[in-house]
């Protein structure tokens, strides 16, 4: 892993103390991350879930896309889930893919830590 | 023998200079700190940063010399070299013009701190440089030994090289060169028979920039690709046969032998070659069958003197740009672009730009005016796997137009622009810009480059590369 992403990958455990975190080589110097028990909302079923997702080798510079939670997210209320939801796969595992992209990215405010932040925050607020 | 050489960026240049000869006729000192570059018997520093001796506080009155820098200066300076893993070296200037040399009184108080600057900066290594306006001598301090600078290149729209004194110019430019020498004279063609130039991509715009360096006289290429000459390939790619992109078996029915065209087609590296050395036989050429988003095959370029992309994807683009700014090498990126509105099938545009990309402030970092997208960067490092669970959609089918004249405008002023910039002849007012051309207007537009604050590649704050040479990572994969 470059000295950026072992930093990211420091920074999301700070950030989420508690919280179990794998961290795996992707073998090109980036990083597969798994946090744990991340609570989503109540008004999803379950309202807690891992979230998964890759940090490539080009990072900071290169957006961290594609996160990933436990497959067949539904809502409490059985409303779709609607856009920026797709049932995916995660390395050969079916999940579900949340979809954020980070315009305009800024390598020195969006970590990997940021966006998950970003990505609970969205999930929360839907 | 090793042998060292520095670079510079322009605006640090100025800098130094305003500082060392701001008119009194005096002696002024500063520290430089730089990056450094090792290669075989060959070791480049990057000058990063300048930091100034203060007259009266930071140099003063010496008491073996004229002049001295306080040793709470060197102690400043060279903490900051440690911390930030750079090489220190302490500046003077002497008189004159167009040749210098330190003194005795010079040398001796090298052999007195030296030693234990090599000990405070973890090794160095630590140096000296002396300039007089036109010229640079430069005292080198290994562990294993002192060795003498060659020279100092300074890199900015025009390229300029400082020596301890004038070079002898060459008696005559070899006949076949006389008319281009005419312009550059004989010195010129010599030293474009010491140049090393860098292609990434050696399709349609690098097949040509390939066959014009090669005819101007360059005496080493090294050029990068991993793609074979397919037969679509045939009318852009200069050099290229139909034997090369073995279309004779392409075009058959039973798929194992069209299976076997791309075995047995060509390496657009190797038609590349086979070009160069028809243009110049006594060419040094490196056919590199790779990909520059590996670390191995991306550090082949860290010292060559010009680099062109001619590639289009964002990885190649960003690598590219960490070896411009980390190395200090100048570059340019070339390409054509043809919209076609995918219903209509209508042309809507059709450009060719050449990008100049300089190591310093809106020198045209492609990071900065936001020419590699964090979206392409992570999209083009997923697997053909991970790109289809990520729902991206890639159709075999579906390629970019291209035309090998639109390629041409686009590598033509790229070229000319490596060869004004390289011999010093761009005016003072030169438009350093991009440029573009709108084909379909027949209009040239040029784009202001500009700079963001922090950039990691062009910025100077810790986090940033620039001028790290070999002691920051290059974007590639592990």
């Amino acid at each position: 892993m470059t000295p950026s992403i072992q930093q990211a990958v420091e920074e999301i455990r700070s950030a989420y103390p508690g919280h179990s975190v794998d961290v795996e080589d992707d073998g090109a110097g980036g990083a597969f991350v798994k946090v744990h028990d991340l609570l989503i909302g109540d008004q999803y079923v379950p309202p807690v879930s891992w979230i998964a997702f890759r940090i490539t080798f080009q990072y900071p510079l290169a957006d961290v896309y594609g996160h990933y939670c436990v497959p067949n997210l539904a809502r409490r209320d059985n409303v779709p889930l609607g856009q920026g939801f797709s049932q995916q796969v995660w390395r050969g595992e079916p999940a579900t893919m949340m979809s954020r992209r980070s315009n305009h990215l800024n390598p020195a405010l969006d970590t990997a830590a940021f966006k998950l932040a970003k990505v609970l925050d969205w999930m929360r607020s839907l | 023998m090793k042998k060292f050489s520095f670079t510079m960026p322009q605006t640090l240049y100025d800098q130094l200079m305003a500082h060392l000869f701001p008119g009194d006729g005096d002696e002024h000192g500063a520290v430089i700190a730089a990056g450094i570059s090792q290669s075989a018997g060959y070791i480049r520093f990057l000058a990063r940063t300048v930091i100034e001796a203060l007259d009266g506080a930071d140099y003063v009155r010496g008491k073996y010399g004229y002049r001295a820098l306080t040793a709470d200066f060197v102690a400043r300076a060279s903490d900051y070299c440690a911390r930030e893993r750079l090489c220190y070296f302490a500046v003077h200037c002497h008189g004159g013009s167009d040749s210098v040399g330190f003194s005795v009184i010079d040398a001796d108080s090298h052999e007195r701190g030296y030693p234990a600057l090599l000990d405070i900066t973890n090794g160095g290594p630590v140096g000296a440089l002396v300039f007089a306006k036109n010229a640079v001598a430069g005292s080198i301090w290994l562990r294993d030994g002192v060795y003498p600078l060659q020279g100092l290149t300074v890199v900015g729209p025009n390229v300029r090289r400082l020596y301890s004194s004038r070079a002898h110019a060459p008696r005559g430019a070899n006949p076949i060169y006389h008319r281009q020498s005419l312009i550059f004279g004989a010195a010129g063609q010599d030293l474009l028979n010491k140049t090393r130039v860098g292609i990434i991509g050696m399709g349609g715009a690098g097949s040509l920039v390939n066959e014009w360096l090669s005819r101007l006289g360059i005496g080493e290429i090294i050029a990068i690709d991993f793609d074979k000459v397919e037969p679509s390939n045939c009318p852009r790619t200069v050099g290229a046969t139909h034997w090369d992109a073995q279309v004779w078996l392409s075009a058959k029915e039973w798929a194992p032998l069209r299976r076997l065209a791309g075995l047995f087609s060509s390496h657009k590296v190797s038609v590349g070659a086979r070009v160069a050395k028809m243009a110049n036989p006594r060419i040094k050429y490196h056919a590199i069958v790779g990909n520059i988003t590996t670390m191995e095959t991306a550090l082949l370029l860290k010292d060559v003197d010009f680099l062109f992309l001619c590639a289009d994807r964002a990885q190649s683009r960003l690598v590219f740009n960490a070896l411009v700014h980390q190395y200090l090498i100048p570059g340019v990126q070339v390409g054509a672009k043809v919209q076609v509105n995918r219903d209509s099938g209508r042309v809507n545009e059709v450009f060719a730009v050449s990008r100049p990309v300089l190591p310093f402030e809106k020198g045209g970092c492609l990071l900065c005016n936001e020419l590699i997208p964090a979206k392409q960067l992570q999209e083009e490092a997923l697997s053909d796997e991970e790109r289809r669970a990520q729902a991206y959609v890639d159709d075999p089918l579906i390629v970019a137009p291209s035309v090998i004249t639109m390629n041409a405008v686009a590598g033509a002023q790229a070229v000319n622009d490596f060869l004004l910039g390289y011999f010093g002849l761009f005016s003072d007012s030169v438009n350093k810009g991009y440029l573009m051309q709108f084909c379909c207007d027949r209009q040239w537009s040029s784009v202001e480059c500009r700079a963001v604050d922090g950039c990691l590649h062009c910025g100077k704050t810790s986090a940033s590369a620039f001028a790290r040479g070999d002691r920051a990572g290059l974007p590639c994969r592990g």
